[in-house]
């Protein structure tokens, strides 16, 4: 059985060589797709683990220019669906069309930016289905029947639904409450991604059960990190990390 | 168009381009909770009768407008008033919003309210503010302002608050909101995050300034009955831009030159200031647009100012919109200027001014030279400077 994860992890994090072998061990595993995220100074819906890769991501030196760079590379190795994820505030610093328009020429099939909510996204639905490109709304178990239908109607093939409020991280027990709110958004026709304190084979198959595609982040993050730590093979790690979920 | 500025922002927060609403999903749906209630309450004559009763017993308005006389004879120009909100209960203008939002989160039934804080003004405003209406009070204060602004930090704790400090990246004001922002996001029912400003998602740029907007309308009345005419200018500083809006509002369809004064700190160059409005361009961060102190990479820069309360990198949205429409002239006083004025003012008049104003009084003394004494300057005194006064001490202790 071969479940659908969208695997997350950090561009320039902790290096590029290094992220570099995370993006192949995630794929070579088994991930259907790989989100990766473009590191901001306030990453406001993270947790600690990530918010701290990321400072340490910049820290390093991490450039919009070396994060398309890195996309356009690992694209001639991989064939898996790449997402970038990132904040509103550097996507409107260079321009709304500007960034999508380099997101599609690096190959990324797409774009997840949380803070840019449907109706205040500086156009970016309309600019990314012109340019062919897959910009995934994000909703959250108090979003409104009314509120998701404005959202689908911008046309989404995907939507990513944060399985519980609060930030990303913390384990997520899927309650009645998480499951009968992705009841209601599994009526549409969009595929619908499962996240927030996803972390183990169970919670994976839960929701596979029910036609959601899980994305995990934080335990991708903390991994990486004991890999490096014990000095281990990242790629291999990584690979075993997810196939373990899969 | 004076009259559309006073009808800002529209239904969705924006102030021309600014404003808005930039945040995650789950977030959002709480921002609606607070507009719908804050628009039920603000026409609640039970509401309005018990703020109004607030105002008057228990932070003491209206504050007076004092004629700074021996200050205008020193520097010899137009004539200094001062807008006394550095003698409201607190010591500074921000009890005037946190009164208010706490009386929200009691009537939409929230168990705590939360906050950042730079210089520590809000954040002993808002503890008091719980105290009085008995709601529970976390303020989130990086490490760098607790060191700095060690009796505010005290004052918190003596009002039952619990001071959250802040280690992460520049451990100061803009990583206190980032540090509020998560745990608001981590609880948002039983909690309600008061900004300590009229900055973040709408509502509360709006609701801050309409908390606020009472240092004007007394402003505007006093100064009247006191000299038979309007002032020629205003002056008041800027961080996020509560105490400006608040003096600003009422006056923004008068014919009166308007001076909002950003912190120039060491210089301008990166890192070393927080003239956001004066250097910044438009951008996006904390859940709205604004203009913003950035890097090529869209990273927000970081800030100082000798004043804790002054170095954020964003500013309000309604100040990103006036300055476009050159309604309002942003300029600075840096450091240097605005300890001297600091020193002046406490001289002179016997009152000793926040670091944050003193940015004010740097800027007014300078405009009225240019102005000349036949002119009038009324400047929003918008906190007292016994916070200040340790740090002052230590680093620029008085030459006599």
């Amino acid at each position: 059985m071969n479940y659908s994860i969208m695997s997350h992890m950090i561009a320039s994090y902790p290096d590029e060589r290094t992220a570099m072998q995370v993006a192949k061990g995630l794929s070579r595993g088994g991930a259907s797709y790989l989100e990766i995220q473009f590191p901001f100074s306030d990453p406001t819906a993270d947790g600690p683990v990530i918010q701290e890769a990321c400072t340490k991501a910049i820290e390093n030196g991490f450039t919009l220019d070396r994060g398309f760079t890195f996309i356009t590379e690992l694209m001639k190795i991989i064939d898996t669906p790449v997402y970038i994820m990132t904040y509103a505030a550097p996507v409107v610093y260079i321009g709304v069309a500007e960034y999508l328009r380099r997101a599609k020429a690096s190959g990324a099939a797409g774009c997840i930016i949380p803070d840019l909510p449907v109706g205040s996204d500086e156009g970016m639905y309309q600019i990314s289905s012109e340019l062919g490109l897959d910009c995934v709304p994000v909703i959250a178990p108090n979003t409104s029947i009314a509120r998701l239908q404005e959202i689908l109607n911008v046309g989404p093939k995907h939507i990513y639904a944060a399985l519980r409020a609060g930030i990303t991280g913390t384990k997520t027990e899927l309650t009645e409450d998480s499951l009968s709110f992705l009841a209601e958004v599994l009526k549409y026709e969009v595929k619908v991604l499962g996240g927030f304190g996803i972390r183990t084979r169970e919670q994976v198959s839960a929701l596979d059960e029910r036609g959601v595609a899980s994305v995990i982040g934080s335990y991708f993050v903390e991994r990486l990190e004991s890999l490096i730590e014990t000095d281990a093979d990242i790629e291999q790690g990584m690979s075993d990390a997810i196939s373990s979920l899969v | 168009m004076a009259e559309q500025i006073n009808n800002m922002p529209n239904e969705q927060g924006y102030f021309g381009e600014y404003g808005g609403s930039y945040i995650p999903p789950q977030l959002q749906v709480i921002m609606d909770e607070i507009t719908e209630s804050y628009n039920e309450i603000k026409n609640d004559p039970a509401f309005i009768e018990e703020l109004k009763y607030l105002r008057k017993h228990y932070i003491g308005r209206p504050s007076p407008i004092f004629y700074a006389e021996s200050l205008t004879k020193q520097v010899g120009g137009a004539k200094i008033y001062l807008k006394r909100e550095d003698l409201n209960h607190t010591g500074a203008h921000k009890i005037n919003h946190c009164v208010g939002e706490a009386l929200l989160a009691k009537r939409m039934g929230k168990k705590k309210i939360i906050a950042e804080t730079g210089a520590g003004q809000h954040g002993v405003a808002l503890a008091t503010a719980a105290a009085l209406v008995g709601l529970e009070c976390d303020i989130y204060m990086g490490i760098v302002d607790i060191e700095k602004e060690h009796p505010n930090v005290a004052r918190m704790q003596v009002l039952g608050a619990t001071v959250v400090p802040v280690t992460r990246g520049t451990q100061t004001l803009k990583d206190a909101v980032d540090a509020a922002f998560e745990a608001y996001l981590k609880d948002p029912v039983t909690q309600l995050y008061a900004i300590g400003s009229v900055v973040g998602p709408h509502p509360f740029p709006m609701m801050v300034r309409d908390f606020q907007e009472i240092v004007g309308i007394e402003a505007k009345e006093q100064f009247q009955e006191m000299t038979g005419a309007g002032p020629d200018a205003l002056v008041a500083c800027i961080g996020g831009g509560s105490n400006a809006i608040g003096l600003f509002t009422a006056f923004l369809e008068d014919d009166v030159d308007i001076y909002g004064v950003e912190p120039a700190g060491k210089s301008f160059k990166e890192g070393e200031h927080a003239a956001t409005l004066t250097l910044g361009k438009p951008g996006v961060l904390h859940g709205f647009a604004c203009y913003l102190l950035q890097d090529d990479e869209g990273q927000p820069l970081p800030v100082y100012s000798i004043a804790s309360g002054l170095d954020y990198p964003g500013v309000g949205p309604q100040h990103s919109y006036l300055k476009d429409i050159e309604r309002v002239q942003y300029k600075t006083a840096n450091d240097s200027e605005a300890v001297e004025a600091f020193y002046t003012l406490s001289r002179v008049e016997g009152i000793i001014p926040a670091l944050e104003s003193a940015h004010a009084v740097a800027y007014a003394m300078k405009l009225a030279k240019e102005l000349g004494p036949d002119k009038s300057i009324l400047l929003n005194l918008s906190g007292r400077g016994d916070k200040d006064i340790d740090y002052i001490l230590a680093n620029y202790p008085p030459e006599d």
